[in-house]
């Protein structure tokens, strides 16, 4: 069954007088429970791609089903409650809020479902953290977490909703490969234990080893599923 | 604790530097919008009772046939159109349940005459009761010399800036009947001018009649007497019994009324067109059945004037009547009420509120309130441009943190919140601190009780001493002007904060 599918995804950019061609027309298909790694040059749409199936941007022409639904015509509310409850993030830069600790950072997307008790946000971030070997650092503000330590709450924070994806933008591109390789390991733990479907980008070759499938990407076309 | 609260908190300690500034701002704002209520509520208060309880009541009635509205400072002293009705008035005013009390007068304008031939004066003449007058409107004046006029008795009260005028002009120095004139008494800045001061106690007043025609009354002064508060304004007003005002004005006095006996009534209820019931026997025609040696009787009036006890005041001319309401009734929708009852009865009258009766003296206090209003308004629009900027580089500033919130499904109501919880947070500390430091303020002036001799100050403090005043509803509105100052301010930086994408977030990075 497949979670995501793409139709002729084109998306471009403005740039001053001239167009940028981002994606030129994917057609994808992903499956549930997949690992999927996009891989390709900087520029080759790896991120634009990424950004379009994750709701956080809107392509140009084709279309994209996430699940049962065509997102291309939804409203930014519906859209909204789609990154609120079926998909997770995980940012290259970490991209925690500053003010909140980890748990708090991790207990965030829970709260804002208004579905559930405190106890019970508390209990399922807090299982998380432990979960990504952060149980001894969830009173620490991002500040506080190294490099690593943020990136794990991010994975946290992503799957404490339970969601059917979980977007990644080069999640391991500003760690060291020791702790690269860690986070990697608590993705395909994750992926193993709750069949949540991951896809992530990189054009670190050492990270294809770990994925599943593999999507190549160049100027804006996918060269090789 | 609510998770906007604890991020709006958080950012604050975060932003520690832009908090500060926009704390201060609010403080300031505060601050100066507390004071400036608390200037302008004394000011109300204060004019209360300088002008309504001291010289016009809340509400001023005047004859249908007064065109403009402005009875006591209009242009070249027009003449006030006369009410000859008070009695009926009065039953009226009595039964309406928001009216304290009410004082009929006469106002108009006179010369006063300079019996050495120079030049003549002219001074405002308020025709009234005196105890009367005293008694509606107590501690509006004192006494600096003489005394008051008696009950029943004639005369005048001349205030101490109308003698220093006609000093100025004639010479004249008017000193109360009964005293000499006394270097050692009079003013300083008169003593150099000793020589040359004309005293008297009388003054000859020569008012405008309705028909084109002048009448000259000789007048005894009584006291000199010194307002309260606003002498350059008042100061020209004359107190004189109101028999003397008719008597010098040309008015129906109540002295002048006659009791026409009832066998004579008959003369004013036969129909005009009966001429020969006019001329019959009956009612002119009497058979003169007087036994010789009596004197005739005579329906006609007496030329002079006898005391005002042997008459029914009420029922001469006047040319206005000063309403007090009592406390906590609305003037506006008294005067309404009251126009409707007046219209409704065909009393010929209408009521006007005092500031309307003063003209420009009334809407100069309303521009000065008006002017304070807007400096404080002013104040704070500049605070919120200031906020409003600070707010929306803040919102920019932090575009990859909202922008990660929206990515991880916080909807733009949730941010909308955050960003007003914030400012919220920081107008009621620094606000509410700047109120709070406004009320002391507006205490710590109160006691400083300054006071000034200048018309236009005393206008603005609404009497002679300032007296700023802070009520419970002043400081209602203070919160209620920072709560509209604290929603207006985050609006647009709402609207920056709402627009920021998840996108932004990821491409800022």
């Amino acid at each position: 069954m497949n979670i995501i599918e793409t139709r002729g995804l084109k998306k471009d950019y403005a740039l001053g007088t001239t167009t940028v061609h981002a994606l030129r027309g994917i057609d994808l298909a992903i499956e549930k429970g997949d690992f999927l790694s996009i891989v390709g040059p900087s520029g080759s749409g790896k991120t634009t791609l990424l950004n379009i199936i994750g709701c956080i941007d809107f392509a140009t022409e084709g279309s994209v089903r996430v699940g049962d639904r065509d997102i291309t015509s939804l409203s930014d509310r519906q859209i909204t409650d789609i990154r609120l409850h079926k998909i997770g993030f995980i940012f290259q830069t970490f991209n925690l809020i500053p003010v909140l600790n980890a748990i708090e950072n991790v207990e965030f997307p829970l709260l804002l479902m208004k579905n559930h008790s405190k106890m019970d946000v508390k209990k399922k971030a807090e299982q998380l953290l432990d979960a990504v070997g952060l149980g001894e650092y969830i009173k620490h503000k991002p500040a506080e977490l190294s490099g690593g330590q943020r990136q794990r709450v991010a994975i946290a924070r992503a799957l404490v909703t339970k969601p059917d994806i979980i977007l990644a933008d080069e999640p391991t591109a500003n760690l060291d490969s020791v702790t690269g390789a860690s986070i990697l390991d608590a993705m395909r733990e994750m992926n193993k234990r709750e069949h949540t479907t991951f896809i992530f980008s990189t054009h670190d070759a050492n990270v294809l080893k770990y994925a599943s499938h593999v999507v190549k990407i160049k100027d804006g076309l996918v060269t090789k599923e | 604790m609510n998770l906007i609260t604890k991020i709006a908190w958080r950012n604050i300690m975060r932003h520690r530097g832009k908090s500060l500034i926009i704390g201060a701002i609010l403080f300031v704002g505060a601050l100066i919008m507390t004071m400036g209520n608390g200037v302008i509520s004394g000011m109300d208060a204060g004019l209360q009772k300088t002008i309504v309880h001291s010289f016009t009541g809340d509400i001023v009635l005047i004859s249908d046939k007064q065109e403009s509205d402005n009875v006591f400072f209009e242009f070249l002293g027009k003449a006030v159109a006369p009410i000859y009705n008070f009695s009926d008035i009065k039953k009226v005013l009595e039964k309406q349940p928001y009216v304290e009390r009410a004082l009929p007068a006469g106002k108009n304008m006179a010369m006063v005459l300079n019996e050495e031939g120079g030049t003549p004066g002219n001074a405002f003449l308020l025709g009234v009761d005196v105890k009367k007058y005293r008694s509606m409107f107590p501690g509006n004046c004192k006494v600096i010399d003489g005394q008051m006029v008696g009950d029943n008795e004639h005369g005048a009260l001349v205030p101490a800036e109308a003698r220093k005028e006609f000093q100025a002009y004639t010479n004249i120095w008017f000193m109360p009947e009964g005293t000499t004139l006394d270097s050692s008494r009079l003013p300083k800045e008169v003593k150099p001018d000793y020589a040359s001061l004309i005293p008297k106690t009388n003054a000859v007043l020569m008012g405008f009649n309705e028909d084109n025609s002048t009448t000259d009354i000789r007048l005894g002064i009584k006291g000199i007497i010194q307002y309260r508060a606003l002498n350059s304004l008042w100061g020209r007003f004359i107190v004189i019994d109101i028999e003397s005002y008719r008597r010098c004005l040309g008015y129906f006095a109540a002295a002048d009324k006659i009791a026409i006996p009832a066998s004579d009534q008959k003369l004013f209820t036969m129909a005009d067109e009966n001429l020969d019931a006019m001329f019959s026997s009956e009612s002119l025609m009497v058979h003169n059945t007087a036994k010789k040696g009596l004197k005739p009787v005579s329906a006609h009036k007496t030329a002079a004037a006898p005391s005002p006890a042997a008459v029914d005041v009420d029922a001469g001319a006047y040319n206005m009547v000063f309403v007090l309401l009592k406390s906590g009734e609305d003037e506006a929708s008294s005067i309404k009420k009251l126009n409707a009852v007046l219209k409704e009865q065909k009393l010929g009258v209408r009521a006007v509120s005092w500031k309307r009766a003063l003209g420009p003296v009334g809407s100069m206090a309303t521009i000065i309130k008006g002017a304070l209003f807007v400096f404080v308004m002013f104040l704070f629009f500049v605070a919120i441009i200031i906020i409003v900027n600070t707010l929306s580089m803040a919102a920019i500033e932090r575009t990859t943190e909202i922008g990660m919130m929206r990515a991880v499904g916080a909807k733009k109501g949730f941010i909308s919140i955050m960003f007003l919880a914030e400012t919220a947070m920081l107008s009621f500390v620094f606000g509410g601190a700047g109120i709070l430091c406004g009320i002391a303020g507006v205490n710590v002036l109160a006691l400083c009780g300054w006071t000034s001799d200048n018309d236009m100050v005393q206008l603005l403090f609404g009497g002679d001493t300032f007296h700023p005043l802070l009520t419970s509803v002043d400081i209602g509105l203070s919160i209620v002007q920072l709560a509209i100052v604290t929603l207006i301010a985050v609006v647009y930086p709402t609207k920056v904060a709402q627009s920021i994408t998840p996108l932004d977030a990821v491409t800022r990075d």
